[in-house]
């Protein structure tokens, strides 16, 4: 049973394509949500389907002409995925404003994709100040406007505060996950990042619903051997190169502080009278990110105390390419590990990347450091 | 009675080993230059049997360590090239708590602790610049053997500067110094510092930690040595084996476990 419910999550995470054409085959319409916090749930209150839009694993040729060599592949991928057909048949392409890539996203993608509309979501930096909540307001209205244009659905404040809620839902049950999966070495790396993945493809209901079940399932099966156990940090960990290494190596994520993944869930919504004011306010809570504007940097203290919380033996850092937010953090990581007596290793990914020689032989060492200690 | 263990390290271009009694006398060692996916390690087993008088059996445990070890079917164990460089130089630099290990296509800095037990390591990026490769490559356009560049760094004065990190611009930097009547030596001891600079902000990335001592082939480059010596503003250790530190290491992991295993019966 757990094996067929694991299976409903690859066919999700690796084919979205399919998922796209039985979406589209049932009337819906389909937006695409790039990353990284994008507002989801103004998306589903509307009747739309919101598919994540984190670019893919492929050889960039296309989208080439709109970058520069030293710039994150996640979108560029995107783009190259765009320019190739790959996102036919969706409505729109909604882009948060929340690194200078992604800025450089949304304005090549007018030019490469004309036939989808590229919605900006322009987020403030500071985004904890009163004056930052209107900002946010104003970037949601424009979104609002936006997709009533592309899709002719209509925005309904009564209908929000119901995804807002569905969403709450989804993030408790995907915390529950992560905590489940921490007591389950036997469910490999990568099995566990097609439960991540197929919850930015599917709608949010349908997955809570296949993770009812999921940990319903997992609750009845005795937990494996133990593993060394890590804790994995960065934008992006979903290839599958780079997990089948680690399950090689016999390590198990035992939590985590990727983009993708947990920082997707950790924040819920306090929903109020006004579903917008309470989205708006659900973004200024979010911490911990290398993309959220923090001069204290709270988020390197909080990933050395996730790992001691969960007795991680060692940390992972994820390091996407020419990712700047992550790079300036990356010194400061190290540092704080290295201060608690917890080992750090850095293995550098990309969205091209199809030699994993150098990664693998990263992660042996980092495994036989961590064991000899 | 004697324990002997076998450690073999086959690198890209080149394939060692080390035979070792009792954990810790060093028997045997072989090196020739021909690495991964060649005879090479077959040819390293064989001599080490022959020069040390062994036969197969007596040999306990072996590990296999290197960029090919994951082709090396006839070890016990395979254990990353980090991990034996990290314990060979520990026995041979019992004081080191930073090892560069440059090879021929990789460097490598790890941090050791008092026990010789890695805490920290780097690996270059994926760029021949600061490698053995990169070497290999200059020696080629100025007609020399590796070997000799060492020699022709000490004729030196002032080292001639190359400006260029990747190896294909920097190859094009000394043709077009060569062509326009540059000294060799001083040429070759820019070519040392090149690599010295490359590997020195690598190994000053992971923080320096006296002693440092040097392994991998590079090593035996006295040019590059001095070159990294000047770069880290620290003293380099070195030993006539430093390109036998990754087998050296393997081999003590293959005693470690060759006398586990007599432990647990």
């Amino acid at each position: 049973m757990l094996d067929e419910i694991l299976k409903k999550f690859e066919e999700a995470a690796c084919h979205p394509e399919l998922l796209k054409e039985r979406y589209l085959s049932e009337g819906k319409q389909i937006v695409l949500v790039a990353p990284v916090y994008t507002p989801e749930e103004i998306v589903h209150s509307m009747g739309l389907v919101p598919m994540g839009a984190w670019g893919g694993d492929l050889q960039l040729q296309e989208s080439k002409r709109y970058f520069p060599a030293f710039i994150c592949s996640i979108v560029q991928s995107i783009v190259e995925l765009g320019m190739k057909g790959a996102y036919e048949g969706v409505s729109a392409l909604i882009v948060p404003s929340l690194c200078d890539s992604l800025k450089v996203l949304g304005e090549n993608w007018k030019y490469a994709v004309p036939s989808i509309p590229f919605i900006p979501m322009t987020y403030p930096q500071n985004r904890k100040p009163e004056y930052a909540l209107d900002y946010t307001l104003h970037g949601y209205e424009r979104v609002i406007s936006d997709l009533q244009k592309a899709t002719g659905k209509v925005f309904s404040e009564k209908l929000l505060r119901v995804s807002l809620q569905i969403y709450n839902e989804h993030n408790e049950l995907m915390r529950e996950t992560v905590k489940e999966l921490a007591a389950h070495p036997e469910i490999s790396a990568q099995k566990r990042s097609w439960i991540f993945k197929s919850a930015t493809f599917l709608r949010k209901e349908e997955h809570s619903a296949l993770l009812r079940q999921f940990l319903e399932e997992l609750r009845k099966q005795e937990a494996g051997k133990r593993k060394l156990r890590i804790v994995t940090t960065g934008i992006l960990a979903d290839a599958p190169s780079l997990l089948k290494i680690l399950d090689e190596n016999g390590l198990q994520i035992v939590a985590d502080d990727i983009a993708a993944e947990s920082r997707q869930y950790k924040t819920d919504c306090e929903i109020g009278n006004d579903g917008l004011v309470s989205l708006a306010k659900k973004y200024a809570a979010r911490d911990n990110c290398s993309v959220l504007y923090d001069p204290y940097k709270r988020r390197v203290e909080a990933l050395v105390e996730t790992a001691k919380a969960v007795e991680a033996d060692g940390v992972l850092m994820v390091l996407t390419k020419f990712c700047d937010p992550e790079e300036f953090d990356y010194p400061l990581i190290r540092n704080a590990c290295n201060a608690a007596g917890l080992p750090i290793v850095e293995v550098e990914v990309d969205r091209q990347m199809e030699n994993y020689e150098q990664a693998a032989t990263i992660i042996e060492s980092f495994k036989e450091m961590m064991e000899s200690k | 009675m004697s324990c002997y263990v076998m450690g073999i390290d086959i690198g890209s271009t080149t394939s060692k080993g080390v035979v070792l009694k009792d954990g810790s006398e060093i028997v045997s060692t072989y090196l020739i230059h021909a690495g991964t996916g060649t005879k090479g390690p077959a040819t390293v087993k064989e001599e080490l049997l022959k020069s040390s008088g062994l036969k197969e059996d007596d040999i306990a445990y072996t590990v296999v360590t290197g960029y090919g070890r994951k082709t090396y079917a006839e070890a016990d164990a395979q254990l990353s090239e980090l991990s034996c460089h990290a314990k060979g130089a520990h026995y041979l630099f019992p004081e080191a708590r930073t090892v560069i290990d440059i090879g021929g296509q990789d460097a490598k800095v790890m941090k050791l602790d008092g026990e010789g037990r890695m805490t920290a390591f780097l690996m270059n990026d994926k760029c021949a610049a600061g490698t053995g490769r990169f070497l290999e490559v200059m020696a080629a356009i100025l007609q020399l053997d590796v070997s000799q560049l060492e020699e022709e760094a000490a004729k030196a004065g002032e080292a001639l500067k190359i400006s260029s990190t990747c190896t294909v611009f920097a190859e094009s930097e000394v043709i077009s110094q060569l062509s326009n009547g540059a000294d060799i030596p001083a040429l070759v001891k820019g070519i040392c510092k090149s690599v010295a600079s490359r590997v020195g902000a690598l190994a000053k990335r992971i923080g320096i930690e006296e002693k440092v001592c040097m392994s991998g082939g590079v090593a035996n480059n006295g040019g590059v040595r001095d070159a990294l010596a000047e770069e880290l503003g620290k003293e380099i250790g070195y030993s006539p084996l430093a390109q036998l530190t990754g087998a050296l290491g393997a081999a003590i992991y293959a005693y470690e476990r060759a006398t586990k295993e007599r432990k647990d019966g």
